[in-house]
């Protein structure tokens, strides 16, 4: 395959991203609703792209590979980026900014985390991850008028800036230690040498630099409070796909270029998934604003997800990424659903949700069902993602730490229905009028509630292709 | 003889005295600045390693240059937002010169 | 006792080392320290001559204000900059920085070829459509 076939997806996202900013230029302010659909369509047909290339496989340059592995996580990426826009039709277009250059910031973002699942090389890898962090963080002030999302805008621009520090300090020593860019040469080094004191300071820099942006207690403190001042439909896609990002090049790293290392990180995956685990639960029973409690709550699935990483088999992986999935439509779903609640009553606060059940049964519903596949109650698919995590972590003998994620799971279902006793058991406002959902909203959240329902009673489809993607690594 | 440990011990001092302008300075800007003084120390490592480790290559100075520029767009990145809340905070309270509270 | 006699000598002799490595380290820097030296010299001896030739008169009137470019100042000098300054600044930045691909690329262009070329105007287009958005948003108008 030609180096052009093997780049279409990441060139098309480019295209896109860079046409949208071009045209909104040459429109005038009113008329840049379109811009909307435009970035939509258009990120569908390279969702299609990527999704008839999922097999390809090939090497562009030395540095960037395409794999299966990384065209699952682009899916991901682009899958996320689709709800999300989709859910930030109405709220972008009623801030005084309007949608200027939201959908352009949109679309490179997601380009910056496709590069961050591709990377095969540190200085790709570190662009990929700054491309990414810019342009959500101008995504996340982008309520101008708003304090609190200049505030949330400032402390993830100095927090993101302050790990891509520490990453870096770690990637420069790895990069010494090793003399090479490419992850390949670094693997075959230290497969050769071991791991020397210079790759090992290295490995813990990283190590605390990932931490930071999948918000990993006790590196998670810059997480709630950005959540809570960006933009509704922003906070998705971040607690989303940023989240995956850093995972797709965490097990890049660690799987597919330092398995030899394993010794040295194992014990400290443990420490942060358990920490994540525990205090994203426990923070989360007394949020009073939803968007904050689906902030610990997404600590807390961080927790989760590492425990596929102290698995370090290809059960493990493969668990991880279609825990991801599945958490994409979960998590986007619920944010959706607070968009269109905040667009008709400006309010995030839970107490306000009371009797959302009689106002909009389809929200109301919505929001109960992406909770619970959260908490990974059983017809839903967060119970078989959870469960395969679970036995993952178990096959390597941490029955501990399964039997601490099922009673973590148990806390985490108290709080999630908290909001459904508001939602179900409330009564509503007086003189409070049904809410409003866009159709095109309302086919997300079907769409999302669908999937969540499928993947739970059938999830043979998406596991195959989670574990197939998984076998890249360690599966030699 | 100035030898890798050198600059490697440099570099280490930058990186701490950068973090914890970062984490213990209030002003906003201040915090910016110390950021960029652990970027710098970064750069020192990746020249110091590209000079010392393997001279024939340039792939820690292009790794460098990529940092320095990428660490321009955050900061310009980071002051507009900080002009935007100062902009907006002047209007209320002028005399609060100290805004920056975690 | 021996034991410690023994110890004593070699921490001595570690001491001597050390101090070899630091006094090959410091040699290097003599030369700086003779050129600083001369600089201080030169500037010390410039100021005596003045101070020792020129005539002697008391400050008064006019001779003790601020000079700045031949006008007088007007008003404290420790005034805030205006915030569409920073806007200038941060743009300039910007595209500041971004040269500093430009001449790596300089250097080795031709023995790379036409593709390198191609993509250096890539890179000078997106940073093209970059200044026109810059332009377009009004972030060059005095305001």
């Amino acid at each position: 395959m030609g180096i052009w076939q093997l780049l279409s997806v990441e060139l098309l996202t480019a295209a896109l991203g860079l046409g949208l900013l071009a045209v909104g230029l040459l429109m005038p302010g009113r008329e840049r609703r379109g811009l909307a659909y435009v970035a939509t369509a258009g990120l569908m047909g390279i969702a299609a792209v990527a999704w008839a290339m999922r097999e390809a496989q090939g090497v562009v340059l030395n540095g960037y590979i395409i794999d299966p592995f990384g065209t699952y996580f682009k899916l991901l990426f682009l899958a996320s980026a689709v709800l999300t826009c989709i859910a930030s039709f109405d709220y972008i277009g009623r801030l005084p900014r309007g949608e200027g250059e939201f959908y352009a910031l949109l679309v490179l973002a997601t380009l910056g985390m496709m590069l961050v699942a591709s990377a095969g090389e540190l200085i790709t890898l570190y662009l990929g991850l700054e491309l990414m962090t810019i342009s959500l963080c101008i995504l996340v002030t982008y309520r101008k008028g708003d304090m609190k999302s200049a505030e949330a805008g400032l402390k993830y621009i100095i927090l993101g800036a302050l790990s891509s520090a520490v990453l870096l300090y770690g990637l420069s020593f790895i990069y010494g230690a090793t003399g090479s860019t490419l992850l390949e040469d670094i693997g075959r080094v230290v497969a050769r040498e071991g791991v020397k004191p210079l790759l090992g300071v290295g490995i813990i820099f990283v190590l605390a630099g990932f931490a930071f942006k999948m918000a990993a207690v006790p590196f998670h403190m810059w997480a709630p409070d950005v959540y809570e001042g960006a933009p509704t439909p922003i906070t998705g896609f971040l607690s989303v796909a940023s989240k995956a990002a850093g995972f797709a090049a965490f097990l890049r790293i660690f799987f597919g270029a330092l398995p030899a290392s394993h010794g040295l990180w194992a014990e400290l995956i443990v420490a942060l998934s358990v920490l994540s685990m525990v205090i994203g639960n426990l923070v989360a029973i007394p949020q009073k604003n939803i968007k904050r409690l689906l902030a610990y709550s997404s600590i807390s699935q961080a927790g989760y997800l590492l425990l596929g990483v102290v698995a370090f088999s290809v059960l493990g992986v493969g668990a991880i990424l279609y825990y991801s999935m599945i958490y994409v439509f979960a998590n986007m779903a619920a944010f959706t659903a607070a968009t269109a609640f905040f667009n008709e009553d400006g309010s995030d606060e839970i107490a306000d949700f009371a009797g959302l059940a009689r106002r909009s049964p389809l929200l109301a519903a919505v929001l109960l069902f992406s909770l619970l596949s959260l908490a990974g109650i059983p017809p839903l698919a967060g119970f078989v993602s959870k469960f395969y995590l679970f036995v993952a972590v178990i096959g390597q003998g941490y029955i501990w730490l399964a039997l601490l994620a099922v009673l973590m799971s148990m806390v985490s279902v108290y709080y999630y229905l908290q909001v459904a006793k508001a939602m179900y058991f409330g009564e509503p406002p007086a003189g409070r009028a049904a809410v409003r959902v866009p159709l095109g909203m309302q086919v997300a959240l079907v769409v999302c509630l669908a999937v969540l329902f499928f993947f739970g009673l059938y999830p043979t489809p998406l596991t195959g292709y989670a574990f197939n993607s998984a076998m890249v690594f360690l599966g030699q | 003889m100035i030898t890798l440990s050198h600059y490697l011990a440099l570099a280490g001092l930058l990186f701490v005295v950068g973090l914890f302008g970062a984490l213990a300075k209030r002003n906003a800007v201040a915090v910016l600045m110390g950021i960029e003084l652990m970027l710098n120390a970064v750069n020192i490592n990746l020249v110091a390693f590209n000079r010392f480790m393997n001279p024939g290559e340039v792939t820690g100075q292009v790794f460098a240059l990529f940092v320095i520029v990428v660490a321009a767009a955050e900061v310009a990145v980071g002051l507009a937002i900080v002009i935007n809340l100062y902009r907006r905070r002047l209007a209320t309270d002028v005399e609060e010169a100290d805004w920056l509270k975690w | 006792m021996a034991n410690r006699i023994e110890r004593k000598s070699r921490l001595g002799e570690d001491l001597l080392i050390f101090w070899g490595r630091c006094s090959k380290i410091l040699y290097q820097y003599v030369v700086v320290a003779v050129f600083l030296l001369g600089a201080i010299g030169v500037a010390v001896a410039a100021l005596a001559a003045n101070w020792l030739v020129r005539p002697k008169r008391p400050v008064a009137g006019a001779k003790g204000e601020t000079y700045e470019c031949g006008l007088e100042t007007q008003g404290p000098t420790w005034v805030r900059f205006k915030v569409s300054y920073f806007l200038y600044a941060l743009i300039f930045l910007l595209f500041d920085v971004e040269t500093v691909f430009l001449y790596p690329w300089a250097v080795k262009f031709q023995v790379m070829g036409w593709f390198a070329f191609a993509e250096m105007i890539v890179f000078i287009g997106i940073l093209v459509l970059g200044l026109w958005y810059a332009w377009k948003e009004g972030a060059l108008e005095w305001k």
